[in-house]
């Protein structure tokens, strides 16, 4: 009796300590999941009460006849390649750079961070107006070509200027990344290659670069999942403009949903984006781990 | 010996200088924060004239600014608060249940980490009208629970593993158990990775922007310092010097925290990204 009464008791308890949990992403996740899933089999435009059953003919147009989804995958899949380079080059660098034993080492890790405490949509304000109005002034004053341009206004400079806002942004999160991987070399093992006689560029191909294989593996991972997803610097910075080039996946989604009230549409859309990010993720994940097993 | 000194000095000078090139868009908002229409039109790298605060009066009242910031403090508080009870203790539990409905469970409340936001968005907003959680500072900070309990769980699962089970065994032979074993012998031990969720929430609900938009930007009265900036800005469009002064007044609780917690933040982020 005893027995089972504790047992009853254990899960109760269990149920007591998990339940809460389930609840909340049950609401966050699971519901509007199953109701993109379900929605994105309907032609809607969240006015009429009932959502029209249509089966795959959203998803059949997208692929065959969307130029908006197809420039915007085009769009986020150049950004996403061009990010995660970048940036984990530079970071790289600069990491570099403040683990030689710099005095202002402190100042120069909180400078590079600070851009990246602050929200995306301002960060993408503040650079419009250095853009649109700083740029003229600085033009006025260094006589320099590079601050005449039309850094929001042609298609091409202005895939650069979201691209480098996002790397000004954020750099400073790979760059404590670098860091505290650079701090686990160990010093003997750099030493012991100095007294090999090894120059600086080869110290760390073949020393520094394959002890930094953990943090590369976190930092591309981040730079992956963030560059797909990029929405709110394009938001403040260009609005998807000039004529429409800067529209990133994720920003299609919130326009076909929310400004052309294509509900299933939208949803159908956004279903692609979500196998998309599962599939990267999953290969990701499965390259990285064998690469693991193998080192 | 000395060129090598003068060498580094110079790195030094450098990489200072090139950290304050890194800053100088900032510099330019918060100088043209303190400029009249005129000055900013006339030249923005100029300092300005007269270190006047006219702007920000009038942004302050305008925008309400005790008031967005009060809603992203209760907004981020309480998002928090959930955050960490609901994942910490079934973290706990989870992680010390051997068994098959355990391993599920853990495995649903850590798969939504790959479902991304945008994919969702319409219908979580549904889902909030439903439950009356919509257009309201605090159904907004609830449903952050959710959000953020992914991320949470997958981190606190792992370090549980680490606390010996012994001390929940010599906790319960004191008469301990369920939630005042948790909370007087365990909670307390999670103190490390506590820090490391609450600065990465705290950074992320602050700043959140997309999920505010679509839940809270109905009224003047539920919104949050991004939004307010976001829709202060497309209002005065050519108005820079307003637009400057209120993304000055979004960021600066942001920046004077990072001041005085950097070490801590900059750690915390670090342990976040290493264990996620």
């Amino acid at each position: 009796m005893s027995k089972l009464k504790r047992k009853l008791g254990a899960k109760i308890e269990f149920g007591l300590f998990t339940v809460p949990v389930l609840l909340c992403v049950a609401i966050a996740f699971y519901i509007p999941f199953a109701m993109t899933v379900r929605y994105s089999l309907t032609k809607w435009n969240g006015i009429s009460k009932h959502p029209k059953f249509i089966g795959l003919d959203n998803f059949k147009q997208i692929f065959t006849g969307d130029a908006n989804f197809a420039n915007s995958a085009w769009f986020t899949i150049k950004y996403a390649v061009l990010y995660i380079v970048l940036i984990n080059v530079l970071a790289i660098l600069l990491a570099l750079i403040l683990d030689a034993k710099l005095k202002s080492k402190t100042w120069l890790r909180a400078a590079f961070f600070i851009p990246y405490i602050l929200s995306l949509v301002i960060v993408g304000f503040i650079w419009k107006f250095i853009f649109m109005q700083g740029f003229e002034s600085l033009a006025d004053s260094t006589g320099w070509g590079i601050f005449k341009l039309s850094w929001l206004g042609e298609p091409g400079l202005a895939f650069i200027s979201v691209l480098g806002v996002s790397i000004w942004q954020s750099i400073g999160f790979y760059l404590v990344i670098y860091i505290a991987g650079l701090q686990s070399v160990p010093d003997d093992l750099k030493e012991a290659a100095v007294v090999d006689g090894a120059g600086p560029i080869r110290r760390f191909f073949s020393v520094t670069l394959p002890l930094l294989a953990p943090s590369i593996t976190i930092a591309v991972f981040m730079a992956l999942t963030n560059s797909i997803k990029v929405f709110d610097v394009i938001l403040s910075l260009t609005g998807g403009g000039p004529g429409g080039t800067t529209y990133s996946i994720a920003y299609d989604i919130y326009r076909d949903t929310f400004q052309n009230n294509l509900y299933g549409y939208g949803t159908a859309k956004a279903l692609i984006l979500f196998v998309a990010v599962l599939v990267i993720t999953v290969v990701q994940l499965t390259i990285f781990k064998r690469r693991e097993v193998e080192g | 010996m000395s060129t090598r000194k003068t060498g580094r000095l110079l790195g030094e000078i450098v990489m200072i200088l090139l950290s304050l090139l890194f800053l100088y868009p900032l510099f330019l908002a918060v100088i043209n924060s303190m400029k009249s229409f005129q000055e900013v039109m006339t030249d923005v790298i100029a300092l300005p004239k007269k270190l006047t605060f006219a702007n920000y009066s009038y942004v302050w009242e305008f925008i309400n600014y005790p008031r967005l910031f009060l809603n992203n403090t209760v907004i981020t508080v309480l998002g928090l608060a959930g955050i960490i009870l609901v994942s910490s203790i079934a973290a706990y539990k989870l992680s010390r249940t051997k068994s098959r409905s355990s391993a599920i469970i853990y495995f649903i409340c850590i798969m939504p980490m790959l479902i991304p936001f945008q994919s969702i968005m319409l219908t979580v907003l549904k889902t909030a009208r439903y439950l009356h959680l919509s257009d309201s500072t605090w159904g907004l900070g609830l449903l952050y629970w959710g959000f953020g309990a992914p991320l949470a769980v997958f981190i606190y699962h792992g370090f549980v593993k680490g606390i010996p089970k012994e001390l929940d065994e010599s906790a319960m032979i004191d008469g301990a158990s369920g939630f005042r074993l948790f909370f007087s012998v365990i909670f307390p031990l999670l103190k490390s990775v506590t820090t490391t969720i609450v600065i990465i929430d705290v950074m992320w609900i602050w700043n959140d922007f997309l999920l505010p938009l679509l839940m809270v930007n109905g009224s003047p009265s539920t919104k949050t310092l991004t939004l307010a900036a976001y829709t202060f800005v497309g209002q005065y469009t050519s108005d820079w010097q307003y637009a400057m002064t209120a993304m000055v007044m979004a960021v600066l609780p942001s920046i004077v925290v990072f001041i005085f917690l950097q070490k801590y933040i900059v750690k915390g982020v670090v342990a976040g990204a290493v264990k996620g």
